[in-house]
């Protein structure tokens, strides 16, 4: 699905491209391996992502992560992963499809997202990131910059949380 | 403008009226004021009739505890709302507003005629009259009950505001704007702390607003508050008016309904009505003050009886007078300032009356400098007037005897019963309160969340001593924060302070039995009625709650329930603790639906689900049906069709050529790791442990009990590596058990799952001529039957996308079933179509896949299985890998009643009249002349007309049915009993030659 990009009231709602992504397991032992052969490194610490060789990972659990890179580069993820899997044991599946990405951005951005986190916001600074729930969708939200939050959702529940985001920006134009 | 309006007085914008109208006369408020003092500015004290006698009533409070000043508003289509509190709701334009509960008119109201016939509906009156006879129950008795119950009309129209919610997380929240929630605020915010503040009124300041004349830190109390204000706000404090908390819940979540827009004249587009707040605060203020109580005499109900503390806001607040000439009644010194207040500003006061006999001397000797008589040691008799008071009669009272009444003239009564401290939101804490003996009232006691209560709301008296609260309270809950308070209660000059005395009905030389004395306003529950109760065996209060229903109309009997708490201590003769307190519950005030609701509503009621492949079904004509959140193609109608006619196509295109299906919404999981066989082996009843890579198999789930809870078929891509397939409404629920089992259980075993039922788009193509659609379209594999048997799995790709092959059928046809990448879903199926032109490849959706499957006896988990079916009642026996350890269920089935002989078993159906079809969910019995009730032996699980055979099939769950094979039983209907044969479940294809071509 697409959507065409809309700015009113202090925020700005837009679909971002595509990219490589993939939900990837392994153990605190198999950790270092993988991401070795990744070329970055993988936190433990929830909610926190790193970068390297082009690729980010945001660590969802004690021993989840989603990977993601450029839209090109699943298969050289996939390659690098395969090559330790049988010295250091893992899971990757590939998720590319599986979501939807929304950016919601601008001033307003924080009230927009309150409307459907029930989550403190404030303690999700920049570059870091939570799987949660989004009014009763379940999404993966990462905090771009203060101001500026991505939202991943399951293709099917797209439409469902575009149209609460569309709703609440005319809420926030109205100004009350 | 009237003559009740003070010029230049209160807090109201007197060079901006509003007008509005009240029963289609239009009237003129100011900026600021509410609907109850607009009308009593312009005279007017008659509001509405009561609830059960329809005695006339007005506004008796100035607050959200009023229960008798009860409008409908309206602003446009739909922008109905009965029942809104006169007193809350501010005046603007396009607001119109009309009594309630009256016929024809508010003055003349036909219904009055229950008030002449009081004697008759006394409590219990319910359940002592419509006893008998039965049969006038549902005729006579519940109709009228139904058009007697409830206050108001509700709305029958569609709502079109827009309603709101927010998540917030703060450190301070404080309930209730007055003094101690101010300072309580100021002290949190000077501290550094995050903090809301919030109250449900207009405006912040609480009884403040109301008294003018208190200085506070060597300032008038106005300046003063205007001065807190700006600090707050200079300090990043969110101040929020018109916002009620309604609920205070678990870990210090509080409910918060602000009403956003109805006060406004014009609501900008989009702007909501309401916005319900969930705040999350690490400490909570509560700072709600105390509720006036009214006195509980004859005649306390007329327009014109009003608490002392509500006519000294319409005065000071609102800049009204609620009449010209009152009278004082009252038992605490609260109400000899009102006294004052209306006296100093030109009202004639001609007596205050006191129940106590000692009254501070300084209080009686202002009272006698402004010319108001003094009576100490009275009590009130009735009042008088029909439409509103014209007198109230007065007696003194001598060791327990009542004296002479004498007749004063008045047009407003003014009384005070004392302060019941607001505990509301404190007792849906589940917080303990304690009874303070002294001041015959509850107070807040063990605390059970992070919450603080400031000044009258635990009892305190006066503005110095709420002040001084307001800040123990707030560096109380800085101090918990973690952070350092500073703040100091500022001196107040000029304080109020006071003290009074909890009394009962009133003393009266008059006969008790007839005496309307009100205690409940709103639910018009008397005195006599509480007593009653009592003589009628009711101890507690809850009982007595319930069965004279004080306290229960929808101001919780914010006035009511202490009077009656009183009386019926008094009737009992036990200490009020002895006879308890009745349970404040959520929410506080009434609150719309709408708030509750906010965005769930309309198209964003519900999460819709949609395939990459819907739009192309939508373009197509297709008829949807709702399969748990998703919606799915339920049939192509193609011109004239019906239902019956589209699936019969559907079904003999698919059987004679090939047809096509969506199968997105099928569950995916895959399954990945070194221990992915062991996990399949202990999760499913299959064995896996040799199923090769490339291979599929169908898969059984079972509960721990052992029965049946999901299928599907898996494919084993390598060897640490499968792809799980689950039905479309078990796809989170086979995921959450999986990960229950693997997290709690085998922790050890190194394979993790992950959901990719939305990273592919699934077709399915089924049919004789299905390989010849694919085939062309396949590179990378040779899918011959030879090279690609039943029951595959491949990685390939398929009209130039990648894909995950399945040989697989759910039809009993040769089938495919092709994964692509969700997006390409749409691109995947115009491609088969194309390719399948030739065969005319026929689009089918699920009832056609139901009939097909039904055809081969194919199960469909959730319609011929209810959660009490295990593998052998369905047939699947043979997919228990019983040389396997463990799975899960197997020590289930081993239960007796699961291995017992006479289980309901899954068998065919042939009904005698082949035309006939079978309601799922019909009954079935051995012998359709039984006497009934009859032995019901089973029921239909599936029936469908089966245009492969020509005639109806059905499968059903029936007692011992494997042993009954071409048994005739009897499915008895309303209009006729139908006969059916039980037979096998397979009718197509017993042999299973066509998935094999």
């Amino acid at each position: 699905m697409t959507f065409d990009k809309k700015t009113a009231g202090g925020v700005t709602i837009e679909e971002l491209p595509a990219e490589a992504r993939f939900s990837l397991r392994v153990r605190d032992g198999e950790r270092a391996a993988v991401a070795g052969a990744l070329g970055l490194e993988l936190t433990d610490t929830v909610g926190v992502m790193t970068s390297g060789s082009g690729r980010k990972a945001l660590c969802l659990g004690p021993d989840e992560w989603v990977l993601s890179g450029a839209p090109g580069d699943a298969a050289a993820i996939t390659a690098a992963c395969a090559g330790v899997y049988d010295a250091a044991p893992h899971s990757l599946v590939e998720i590319s499809e599986r979501e939807i990405f929304i950016r919601a951005s601008g001033p307003a951005v924080e009230a927009l997202m309150a409307t459907g986190v029930a989550r403190d916001l404030s303690r999700i600074g920049p570059g870091q990131g939570a799987r949660t729930v989004f009014d009763g969708t379940p999404v993966v939200l990462v905090r771009e910059k203060t101001d500026s939050f991505r939202l991943n959702v399951w293709r099917s529940f797209a439409p469902h949380l575009l149209g609460h985001l569309f709703h609440v920006q005319k809420e926030l134009a109205s100004g009350l | 403008m009237s003559t009740y309006r003070i010029q230049g007085r209160g807090r109201v914008n007197h060079s901006e009226p509003v007008y509005f109208t009240f029963d289609g006369k239009t009237y003129t408020g100011l900026r600021g004021d509410t609907v109850a003092s607009a009308l009593l500015a312009n005279g007017v004290h008659l509001m509405g009739r009561s609830f059960k006698y329809h005695r006339p009533r007005g506004a008796v409070s100035a607050g959200s505890d009023e229960p008798n000043a009860l409008l409908g508003t309206r602003r446009g289509k739909g922008q109905f709302e009965p029942n809104t509190r006169a007193t809350l709701q501010e005046v603007r334009g396009n607001l119109e507003t009309t009594s309630q509960n009256k016929l024809p008119s508010l003055k003349f109201d036909i219904g009055a005629i229950n008030d002449a016939s009081y004697m008759m509906f006394s409590a219990g009156f319910y359940y002592k009259t419509f006893m008998w006879p039965k049969s006038f129950w549902d005729k006579v008795y519940e109709p009228f009950i139904r058009a007697a119950a409830g206050l108001g009309v509700a709305p029958s129209e569609e709502d079109p505001d827009d309603y709101a919610a927010r998540y917030v997380h703060i450190d301070l929240l404080v309930v209730g704007g007055g003094v101690a929630g101010i300072m309580a605020a100021l002290t949190g915010a000077r501290a550094g702390a995050k903090v809301v503040l919030v109250d449900e009124t207009a405006e912040m300041g609480g009884a403040l607003l109301s008294e003018p004349a208190v200085t506070i830190g060597g300032m008038a109390g106005w300046d003063w508050l205007a001065a807190a204000l700006e600090e707050l706000e200079s300090l990043g404090v969110q101040v929020m008016t018109r916002t009620t908390a309604i609920g205070y819940y678990h870990e210090n979540m509080v409910g918060l309904v602000q009403r956003v827009s109805d006060h406004l004249d014009h609501v900008p587009e989009g702007a909501p009505r309401e916005r319900l707040w969930r705040v999350r605060a690490k400490q909570v203020v509560l700072a709600q003050g105390a509720l006036e109580k009214p006195l509980v005499f004859d005649g306390n109900d007329r327009p014109g009886v009003m608490l002392a503390s509500a006519a000294q806001t319409y005065l000071n607040r609102y800049g009204v007078k609620v009449g010209s000439r009152a009278v004082v009644v009252t038992t605490h010194d609260s109400a000899w300032y009102a006294a004052f207040d209306l006296a100093e500003a030109g009202i004639s006061v001609a007596a205050i009356a006191d129940i106590r006999p000692k009254i501070d001397a300084e209080l009686v000797s202002k009272a006698r400098a402004l010319g108001i008589e003094v009576l100490p040691s009275h009590t009130v008799i009735t009042t008088r007037g029909r439409l509103r008071v014209k007198s109230v009669s007065v007696a003194p009272v001598s060791n327990g005897a009542v004296g002479t009444s004498r007749v004063i003239p008045c047009d407003v009564v003014l009384m005070s019963g004392g302060w019941t401290p607001s505990l509301h939101l404190f007792s849906h804490t589940q917080g303990k309160l304690k009874w303070d003996a002294e001041a015959q009232v509850y107070l807040p006691d063990v605390k059970t969340e992070e919450v603080e209560i400031a000044g009258a709301g635990r009892g305190l008296w006066g503005y110095g001593a709420a002040l001084e609260d307001g800040v123990v309270a707030g560096r109380t809950a800085v101090k918990a924060l973690g952070l350092r308070a500073t703040a100091r209660a500022p001196g107040v000059g000029v304080d109020r302070p006071g003290t009074g005395i909890m009394v009962k009905d009133l003393p009266t030389n008059g006969d008790p039995g007839k005496a309307r004395a009100f205690v409940d306003f709103q639910n018009d529950v008397t005195a006599k009625d509480i007593r009653l109760a009592v003589r009628e065996g009711m101890r507690s209060i809850e009982h007595v709650k319930r069965y004279t229903t004080n306290g229960m109309a929808t101001d919780q009997g914010k006035m009511s329930n202490m009077n009656g708490l009183m009386i019926a201590s008094d009737a009992l003769g036990k200490a009020p603790p002895q006879v308890g307190l009745t349970t404040f519950r959520p929410p506080y005030t009434p609150t719309t639906f709408g708030a509750l609701a906010n965005y769930v509503r309309g198209h964003q009621f519900e999460v819709t689900r949609k395939t990459a492949i819907d739009s192309w079904a939508e373009e197509n004509g297709a008829v949807f049906e709702p399969v748990s959140q998703w919606r799915r193609a339920w049939y192509f109608p193609k011109d004239g069709e019906d239902m019956a006619a589209a699936v019969a196509r559907e079904c003999a295109a698919t059987r004679k050529s090939v047809g096509i299906f969506d199968a997105s919404t099928l569950g995916k999981i895959e399954v990945v790791g070194p221990d992915a066989v062991e996990f399949m082996n202990r999760t499913y009843t299959n064995p896996w442990t040799k199923l090769a890579p490339g291979r599929t198999r169908y898969g059984l789930l079972l509960g721990e009990d052992g029965y049946i809870r999901d299928d599907g078929v898996i494919g084993r891509l390598s060897q640490d590596r499968f792809h799980v397939t689950t039905t479309t409404g078990g796809a989170a629920r086979v995921l959450n058990m999986m990960e229950d089992y693997l997290q709690t259980e085998w922790p050890d075993l190194k394979v993790w799952l992950t959901s990719t039922t939305e990273q592919w788009a699934t077709v399915a193509v089924n049919g004789p001529n299905a390989r010849k659609v694919l085939e062309p379209l396949v590179e990378g594999l040779d899918i011959s039957n030879e090279a690609f048997p039943h029951m595959s799995i491949a990685e390939c790709t398929v009209a130039g996308l990648p894909a995950r092959l399945f040989r697989l059928s759910f039809t009993g046809e040769l089938g495919f079933e092709i994964n692509v990448p969700a997006s390409k879903g749409r691109v995947l199926w115009e491609a088969l179509m194309k390719s399948g032109a030739e065969y005319d490849i026929c689009p089918y959706g699920t009832e056609t896949m139901h009939v097909l499957r039904a055809e081969k006896g194919y199960i469909i988990v959730g319609q011929d299985t209810d959660g009490t079916v295990t593998p052998g009642d369905a047939g699947l026996d043979w997919a228990l890998g019983k040389k396997k350890p463990d799975f899960i269920g197997m020590r289930g089935l081993k239960r007796p009643d699961l291995v017992a002989s006479g289980r309901r078993q899954l068998v065919g159906l042939l009904t005698s009249d082949p035309k006939v079809k079978l309601e799922e969910g019909a009954q079935i019995v051995l012998d359709p002349n039984q006497p009934k009730p009859m032995k019901m032996v089973g029921w239909v699980t599936s029936s469908y007309y089966s245009a492969t055979l020509g005639r109806t099939i059905a499968m059903a769950l029936i007692e011992g049915g494997f042993d009954k094979m071409n048994d005739t039983v009897y499915i008895p209907m309303p209009d006729k009993t139908i006969t059916a044969k039980i037979t096998g479940t397979v009718f197509y294809d017993p042999e299973g030659e066509k998935v094999k071509l």
